[in-house]
């Protein structure tokens, strides 16, 4: 009686990779012991350099955490968790391992991860500003909507700029591109914004997700070619 | 054999092409016009360094265009001198847009009573001018020419969809910068004497920008023969007229 194999799947490839990108950063805890309290410091320092009015930290908190989202979780994007050796690369072309599955599967990994740290630096933020979250309903589709974003942007910018030398480039590959979203997170936010305007901010961070899923589905093979 | 060269002949790489004599030239005259027309009615002088800020901009997007141009005729014909266009014309465009900021801020600070502004479309401008300096960052960070054409190429395509963006944004948002006053959908917003020096600007910017991208593209693709004359094991970089200083005390190391 012979053996029947079947091919993985895109899904099951993808969610192969998510799982062992997370087993790494588990046993390494790059970002749970070193970029998640670098956030959190972050937002503890600056209200030493701006002055400490309670009332204006709590104006521009929610605005201070999405920078600070921003501008560290393009770190979490670039761990060194997330870089695969010259062996585990060959490994997974001789694998046949699909481009496709391995940037959805690396992103899926990075938006979990990101998901993670906006709450832990929104509970700092929510803790040190005495930040009103009148607005919670809205964080629950923002937080995931970013992370989502910001784990595609930094995904395909760590492809393009190369696992060797080139992950120093990343961030600022990405910060100016990532605008959109760090617009749309604080516009959200802004007490000021109507519940419609709201849906139009939230529409616009979909609208990147999905352009960012698109570019990097396109650009996931050529990207394999040069690595 | 060929005469020494003395300090009184020009080196090649210096001597003015005609490109570079008709952009000295047409720049000449479209600073002389700058200053001659007359001031404009509502913003007086300040408003003549418009005539420097519009052609800038405008060039830059035709540098950025041009990069554009240069990543798909690398990917279509694999020949890395289409990157090198890509890099030399990605610079002159990052170039002309740092100058258009800096030129914009020197306006905006007697007419707005501030450098800058959170307008849409200083904001997008300079999220162009990081994002492509990111992309010559990204061709610096990578020594093998042909990974860094292809990683680049794939770069310069996703930032030209920046360039309508930038450009169309006071269309699209209300925005205290002015409306666009050439390229816009409907009539253009300037008439007489001002759209004289004004297409005089344009054209003299042109060709100066045209000029830099030549020398730039030049300058790439000997640094990009250097490049290949050094991996292959070629020491002799500068020919004939300096010898590859010698260890032993003979006269050349490599003959």
């Amino acid at each position: 009686m012979g053996w029947i194999v079947t091919e993985p799947t895109l899904s099951s490839q993808a969610l192969t990779i998510a799982g062992r990108d997370i087993q790494r950063e588990r046993r390494r805890g790059e970002v749970l012991w070193v970029i998640l309290p670098f956030g959190a410091i972050a937002m503890l320092l600056i209200p030493f350099g701006i002055g400490i009015d309670t009332p204006m930290l709590r104006r521009i908190g929610p605005g201070l955490f999405w920078v600070v989202v921003l501008l560290f979780g393009v770190l979490v994007t670039v761990r060194r968790t997330a870089a695969d050796t010259d062996t585990e690369q060959a490994l997974m072309l001789r694998l046949g391992v699909d481009p496709v599955a391995e940037l959805l599967g690396r992103s899926a990994a990075s938006v979990a991860m990101l998901i993670g740290f906006q709450l832990v630096v929104g509970a700092v933020t929510i803790a040190l500003y005495d930040v009103d979250i009148a607005r919670w309903p809205v964080l629950i589709a923002l937080v995931p909507l970013v992370a989502i974003g910001l784990g595609l942007l930094g995904t395909i910018a760590g492809g393009i700029s190369g696992s060797s030398g080139g992950a120093n480039l990343v961030p600022f590959l990405v910060a100016p591109l990532a605008i959109p979203l760090l617009l749309a997170a604080t516009q959200s936010m802004d007490g000021s914004t109507p519940t419609g305007g709201i849906l139009g901010w939230l529409l616009l961070i979909v609208v990147v997700d999905i352009v960012l899923a698109v570019i990097g589905v396109l650009t996931a093979r050529p990207l394999q070619e040069i690595r | 054999m060929t005469a020494p060269a003395t300090h009184h002949d020009v080196p090649a790489s210096l001597r003015l092409t005609w490109l570079d004599k008709t952009a000295i030239v047409t720049l000449v005259v479209a600073l002389g016009l700058a200053f001659l027309t007359p001031p404009e009615a509502t913003q007086g002088n300040v408003a003549r360094l418009f005539y420097l800020h519009l052609p800038t901009i405008l060039v830059a997007y035709a540098a950025f265009a041009t990069t554009l141009i240069g990543v798909v005729a690398y990917l279509a014909t694999k020949d890395l001198k289409w990157d090198q266009l890509a890099g030399a014309a990605a610079e002159v465009g990052v170039v002309f847009t740092g100058f258009t900021i800096i030129v914009g801020m020197i306006w905006a600070k007697p007419t707005w009573g501030v450098y800058w502004t959170w307008s849409a479309r200083l904001t997008l401008t300079a999220v162009m001018f990081f994002a492509y300096l990111g992309y010559l960052a990204l061709r610096r960070a990578v020594d093998d020419p042909v990974v860094r054409a292809k990683r680049s190429s794939l770069l310069g395509i996703l930032l030209i969809g920046l360039i309508p963006i930038v450009h169309f944004s006071v269309i699209w948002w209300r925005d205290i910068h002015q409306g666009g006053t050439i390229l816009r959908p409907d009539e253009m917003q300037i008439d007489g004497i001002l759209a004289t020096a004004l297409l005089a600007g344009f054209v003299a910017w042109s060709f100066t920008g045209a000029a830099l991208i030549r020398r730039s593209w030049k300058l790439a693709r000997l640094e990009g023969e250097l490049d290949q004359r050094l991996r292959a094991g070629d020491g002799r970089v500068a020919g004939d007229a300096v010898d590859t200083p010698a260890l032993d005390g003979s006269k050349d190391a490599s003959s």
